[in-house]
């Protein structure tokens, strides 16, 4: 022991003093606390948010829980449109550069992209985000990209992008309307029609779901916070696909054959007021909306108004029945041409002084003869009619792009207005308001109001629209409406009517031919050629109206739309069974 | 200590041994203090299996947990899968169920639409309308013409506005056009080719010459 000590006494010496030694401790130890203490205010007092933050989004992934857009259906079932999940396929060009000349040939084979146009994305210098193919549906997608991987392509993702997908193309594409490309951000871009206008019932709410993972999966007793989606509703409209197919289809072949500018057609269900088929021509393929010309997209059949012409004297003719004004037997002498204040008023075929009924006024559609029946209204009276049959007024289907019409009122309303009026000029309509008010007489004189909509749903400002919330009223008895059925049933006899091109084999028609110079620019310039009726004429279970714009070919209501009218209602009443009522048609007298 | 105790016991001697056994029965002493030793081991071992297995259960349960939730994220992938092959198949079905798509196979098949149909009532046997085959009156037209031609081929029609030919003149009579005469100048019906059509004749001329024109640039440009 003795001799240990003095090495322990030199060693101490090294060491210096215990104080010393205790002091340098002691400022190394509170140096080493005080940047502790530091950096603990600066994590806790400055910003203690933002690390938390980040601490929780490590391992924290959030994802969108997509809500579904609510399809759009016809009154069977059928869907018009509707959602299909789908990917978009984007690429990280950082990791793509190299092998862009193989990825490209790949994709261009598999999902029918442009070569040169994905190289160049593919080689894109700077940017670490390229779209290469949109709304690609998602099994597709997948197949793909799992394909791209074991070939050992690096940098090809995929991401959420819906697809509207519109079954039955062009049929009623003008009334569905399309989605556009959807915004990564915001979702669906509704263009026009139904998806524009009941956006907001068809979109519903997306949800969200945050949890935390571990290699991909989720763990179990991890944070867990999910938002389930609101999927959107779906819209059932009275449409009938087939019938509003094969509508199209004839209306094509009609506005083509007679080279016409335009046309639309509409069958409505004579009792209940559904809308069946509301066609246009041209219309577009709702798959590709962006090739078509903007006036393409909308429904003509609701936006372009027109001048009715001489289906509207049968409106004329109905409301004088009904003011007891007249009865179809009226004996009226039609001079050739009639001197009225501003100007004279002709009939469109030559003809000296004929005695013509009420009936022979409808069935040969006679300007002159409507003109004086007309006469025996009391002032304002047809108006009021008018009015009622629902002419003037929108009528609120909930189709986006309605067009009121013209329904002069006041000081516009002259004597030399409401003879033009009375045989269907100076005034204008849609398709479906001029429909409405002639189903008006099938309908034993009650209108009903026409719908799109099975059931209700709801516009964006919150209207409620649908077969629903539809009304009816008496407009005309139901004697003006059967006298008014029987003189129409003569516009399509071959012997006293215009139109036998109008007829059914086998069924009791009631009709009436248009031809109505067309306002264009505030001038006349060509014709709207028309033909308005229903079936069977004494039951009546649909009404159809055709109209045709401007036809180049100088054909008229009856020859123009009087067979496509035929076409369209025999397709009809084959689709729904409706057998003939094999009553006798009738034989009202035309002429004394 | 030691003392106190021999006095004690020299008292003792010293008292008369009256009632011993009562007075000897009578002495309190102090009990020793009993220590029950219980078994250490099984104790130790119960709560060792108690600690054991917790922590044992709790790894199993946890790697239960996991696994549930490889298999949850396996099978989540798998219905997203065959949700999308679903989707895609019934998007191919009503590809094929389309109108359209359905004609264009009938068609094909040299179907046409029946022109009337015929009932039979099932009651009396009797037939209403003509039982006849469907003719070829009943074929329609469904496939869309030819695309349009885009613009650089089919230039707007240049048109040269002439004099208005000697029948027009006719025209003039009838108020031709115009806000004025606000009739329906034009035929119904069979008037379309029958006789109404002198107002609008030398529109009508002007207009198909303009298509006449129209085409004959269209095949200009075709050739």
């Amino acid at each position: 022991m003795r001799r240990t000590r003095p090495t322990r006494g030199r060693r101490g010496s090294l060491r210096g003093s215990p104080q010393a030694r205790l002091r340098v401790g002691f400022v190394l130890i509170a140096m080493v606390l005080s940047v502790f203490g530091g950096r603990l205010v600066q994590l806790q007092g400055v910003d203690p948010g933002s690390y938390a933050a980040m601490a929780a989004a490590e391992g924290t992934t959030e994802v969108l829980l997509p809500a579904r857009r609510g399809d759009i259906l016809d009154r069977n079932g059928e869907p018009l449109a509707n959602s299909v999940d789908g990917l978009m396929v984007v690429a990280d060009p950082k990791l793509t550069a190299d092998k862009a000349p193989e990825i490209a040939t790949f994709l261009a084979r598999r999902l029918d992209v442009d070569y040169a146009r994905t190289l160049e994305r593919l080689r894109e210098p700077g940017s670490r985000f390229e779209y290469l193919a949109r709304q690609v549906p998602s099994t597709l997608a997948d197949d793909v990209v799992s394909e791209a991987r074991e070939r050992g392509y690096d940098g090809i993702l995929t991401r959420r992008d819906p697809v509207r997908e519109y079954p039955a193309g062009d049929v009623a594409a003008n009334l569905v309307g399309a989605l556009g490309t959807p915004d990564p951000e915001e979702g669906d871009q509704p263009l026009v029609g139904l998806e524009l206008a009941f956006h907001h019932w068809l979109a519903g709410k997306d949800g969200s779901a945050r949890y935390a993972v571990g290699g991909g999966n989720k763990l179990p007793l991890g944070d867990n916070v999910e938002v389930a989606p609101v999927d959107g509703k779906d819209l059932v409209t009275t449409l009938d696909r087939e019938l509003q197919w094969y509508a199209q289809r004839v209306l094509r072949q009609t506005v083509q054959s007679s080279r016409a500018e335009s046309g639309f057609a509409v069958v409505l269900d004579s009792r209940t007021g559904d809308i069946l088929t509301l066609a246009d021509h041209p219309t577009f393929d709702a798959n590709a909306p962006e090739l078509a010309k903007k006036e393409d997209r909308v429904s003509r059949a609701l936006g372009d108004v027109y001048e009715p012409g001489s289906v509207e004297k049968v409106l004329t003719a109905a409301a004088l029945i009904d003011a007891g004004k007249v009865t179809a037997r009226t004996r009226i002498t039609v001079p050739p041409l009639l001197q009225r204040q501003d100007s004279p008023i002709g009939d469109w075929f030559d003809h000296g002084e004929i005695k013509l009924t009420l009936a022979g006024v409808i069935a040969k559609s006679s300007n002159i003869g409507t003109v004086l029946a007309a006469d025996n209204f009391e002032p304002g009276q047809l108006r009021d009619y008018l009015v009622d049959f629902g002419l003037g007024a929108k009528t609120g289907i909930g189709a986006p792009g309605e067009s009121g019409g013209i329904l002069p009122s006041g000081a516009m309303w002259t004597d030399q207005t409401e003879d033009r009026i009375a045989f269907g000029q100076a005034l204008s309509v849609n398709a479906v308001q001029m429909a409405a008010a002639v189903n008006t007489i099938a309908n034993g004189g009650v209108r009903v109001d026409p719908n799109l909509i099975k059931g209700t749903a709801e516009l964006a400002d919150g209207t409620e629209v649908g077969t629903d919330t539809a009304t009816r009223r008496r407009v005309v008895s139901e004697d003006a409406a059967r006298q008014t059925m029987k003189m129409m049933e003569r516009v399509i006899d071959p012997d006293a009517g215009v139109a036998p091109g109008a007829a059914v084999p086998g069924y009791r028609v009631a009709g009436k031919t248009g031809t109505a110079q067309r306002a264009v620019d505030g001038g006349y310039h060509g014709f709207t050629v028309s033909f308005a009726g229903f079936a069977p004429a004494d039951d009546p279970r649909f009404t159809v109206y055709v109209v045709v714009q401007d036809p180049g070919n100088g054909g008229g209501g009856g020859s123009v739309a009087g067979p496509a009218f035929s076409k369209i209602m025999g397709y009809a009443l084959r689709r729904y069974g409706v057998p003939p009522t094999g009553t006798r048609p009738s034989r009202l007298p035309v002429e004394w | 200590m030691s003392t106190t105790s021999s006095a004690a016991a020299q008292i003792r001697s010293r008292v008369p041994r009256l009632a011993e056994a009562a007075v000897e029965r009578a002495r309190l002493t102090v009990v020793p203090a009993r220590r029950v030793r219980a078994a250490r081991v099984p104790f130790v071992t119960l709560v060792t299996v108690l600690l054991l297995g917790g922590v044992v259960g709790l790894l199993l349960f946890n790697t239960q947990m996991q696994q549930a939730s490889f298999a949850a994220t396996a099978l989540e992938k798998q219905a997203g899968d065959l949700a999308a092959r679903q989707q895609t198949l019934t998007m191919e079905i009503e590809r094929l169920r389309d109108p359209q798509t359905i004609a264009q196979r009938a068609t094909r098949l040299g179907m046409v639409v029946p022109a009337a149909p015929a009932f039979l009532d099932l009651d009396t046997g009797a037939v209403e309308g003509d039982p006849l085959p469907a003719g070829p009156e009943g074929r329609l037209p469904i496939n869309p013409g030819p695309p349009a031609l885009p613009a650089a081929l089919n230039p707007a029609p240049e048109v040269v506005t002439v004099e208005a030919p000697p029948e027009g003149v006719l025209a003039e009579d009838r108020g031709n056009g115009g806000r004025n005469s606000g009739d329906t100048a034009r035929g119904d019906g069979r008037g379309g080719d029958g006789g109404g059509r002198n107002a609008q004749e030398s529109q009508q001329s002007q207009d198909s010459r303009q298509n006449q024109q129209n085409q004959q640039n269209q095949q200009q440009a075709r050739r």
